[in-house]
């Protein structure tokens, strides 16, 4: 059974809900990025979003524009992936329960601070009792999301799913990871984010989705050959699952146009990338995409959905070539590699869809 | 009072998240809940709270809210009688 993206959509600090980074994209200027907020009230009533936190906005505009555009008014199934739900509710919960000595504590935040309240309110606001989970495993959230859908759709439990992955920086956060060496101090160029050697990544939030289904339609953006998750701790053995990933998927590497990794400037998080690309995809353009859109445990995400559009567009603006040229100009099949600290991987395989 | 009834809606604004709304724009004699400012049993313990947080009034029974929020104008009256800060 085949499965197409059959839409997909972001918020981040690219122009929100379009694909306008193909030919304008916004360059960061600074290691904490923000993203670029559109008009709620085209998606939810005031009376609606008084309660909601930034994220769930974000998240509830994001599914619905992606339904939208997929032609779905009722997804099978809601999945999601969060590394850390709404933690700016879950800040300003417990900054509430030190300010006021654990009493008088306001239940809103409290109730926002569960991370399955994303996908909870998404299909509250669809009215959706279809199967709805959550992932929060860090770094793979998305990636285990997207891997529950495809596995939902090929057993025939559901013709669609949407599935998202969503997280947000609050400051406190970007602080808190800054002292871990997170983020990229001073110049953050592109030219500089791809030096080699040096520490540090540019952060952003994550609201992204995509719908998933087992037709063909009109409009569908690229068909998913396959996804997997691993761990693993040696290029020796991450080559080993990609070989057997692309014998599962019928495919080689020779047959892969285009690499999309997650690339982010960091030296302890581009040097695993390196190393493979170096052994097994020396010829084949690497394509990046957390330059534009930021690192946070749901930036995979971000991935799968520039990939899909670039398949669907059928052209690679230069600005997410990372290395290599294209030889031809057609775009068949790109490969996506991501990886949590050197630890836990995800391998997924699109290729054009053919009509 | 009146001084009190401003306050109250201000501090019902902000901690309802009301955002399309001013003072002016809430009738302290109108329902609460319901008709009115049409607010649910969430807003009804954000409201709680804010009682024991800016009042130091500490409601002892649900019972209670219901007498209490039926207008900020009644809100307000609870409050200058059995306020404690």
């Amino acid at each position: 059974m085949s499965i197409y993206i059959q839409s997909a959509s972001q918020i981040s600090f690219q122009q929100p809900l379009c694909e306008k980074w193909l030919d304008e994209p916004i360059l960061p200027i600074q290691s904490f990025n923000q993203p670029m907020e559109p008009d709620y009230k085209q998606f939810i009533a005031p009376a609606e979003s008084r309660r909601m936190g930034k994220l769930l906005k974000r998240a509830v505009a994001t599914a619905l524009d992606t339904l939208a555009k997929g032609g779905c008014e009722m997804p099978d199934a809601i999945i999601s992936g969060t590394g850390l739900g709404c933690v700016e509710n879950t800040e300003k919960f417990l900054n509430a329960v030190i300010d006021n000595e654990e009493e008088c504590l306001p239940p809103t935040p409290f109730m926002q601070s569960t991370h399955n309240t994303i996908s909870s309110q998404i299909s509250l606001k669809l009215q959706c009792h279809g199967y709805n989970s959550t992932y929060s495993h860090r770094g793979t959230s998305f990636d285990s999301a997207l891997l529950d859908a495809v596995m939902q759709l090929q057993l025939g439990r559901v013709n669609t799913a949407l599935v998202g992955g969503y997280d947000e920086m609050t400051p406190a956060y970007f602080k808190m990871l800054g002292k871990l060496g997170y983020w990229r101090d001073g110049d953050v160029s592109i030219d500089e984010l791809k030096k080699d050697g040096i520490p540090g990544a540019i952060s952003g939030g994550a609201s992204v989705s995509a719908l998933l289904g087992n037709k063909n339609t009109q409009n569908a953006l690229c068909q998913l050959v396959d996804t997997e998750i691993f761990s693993c701790n040696s290029v020796e053995k991450l080559q080993n699952k990609l070989h057997s990933f692309l014998n599962r998927c019928q495919s080689e590497t020779a047959e892969i146009d285009a690499v999309m990794c997650g690339l982010s400037g960091d030296k302890a998080n581009d040097d695993v990338y390196r190393d493979l690309l170096c052994k097994e995809f020396p010829t084949i353009p690497t394509l990046w995409y957390k330059h534009l859109f930021g690192e946070s445990f749901c930036a995979s995400g971000y991935g799968i959905y520039c990939a899909s559009h670039l398949l669907n567009a059928g052209k690679v603006p230069d600005l997410l070539i990372y290395n290599g040229k294209f030889e031809k100009f057609v775009v068949n099949n790109i490969l996506i590699i991501n990886h949590f600290q050197n630890n836990d991987f995800s391998l997924t395989l699109l290729t054009k869809c053919h009509n | 009072m009146e001084q009190l009834i401003e306050e109250l809606k201000k501090e019902i604004i902000e901690v309802l998240n009301l955002e399309e709304m001013t003072p002016a724009d809430i009738d302290e004699n109108a329902p609460l809940f319901g008709e009115g400012l049409g607010l649910d049993s969430i807003d009804a313990l954000e409201l709680i709270v804010l009682m024991e947080k800016n009042y130091g009034i500490k409601l002892q029974n649900a019972e209670q809210g219901k007498e209490i929020f039926k207008s900020v104008r009644v809100m307000a009256e609870y409050i200058q009688e059995h306020r404690t800060k």
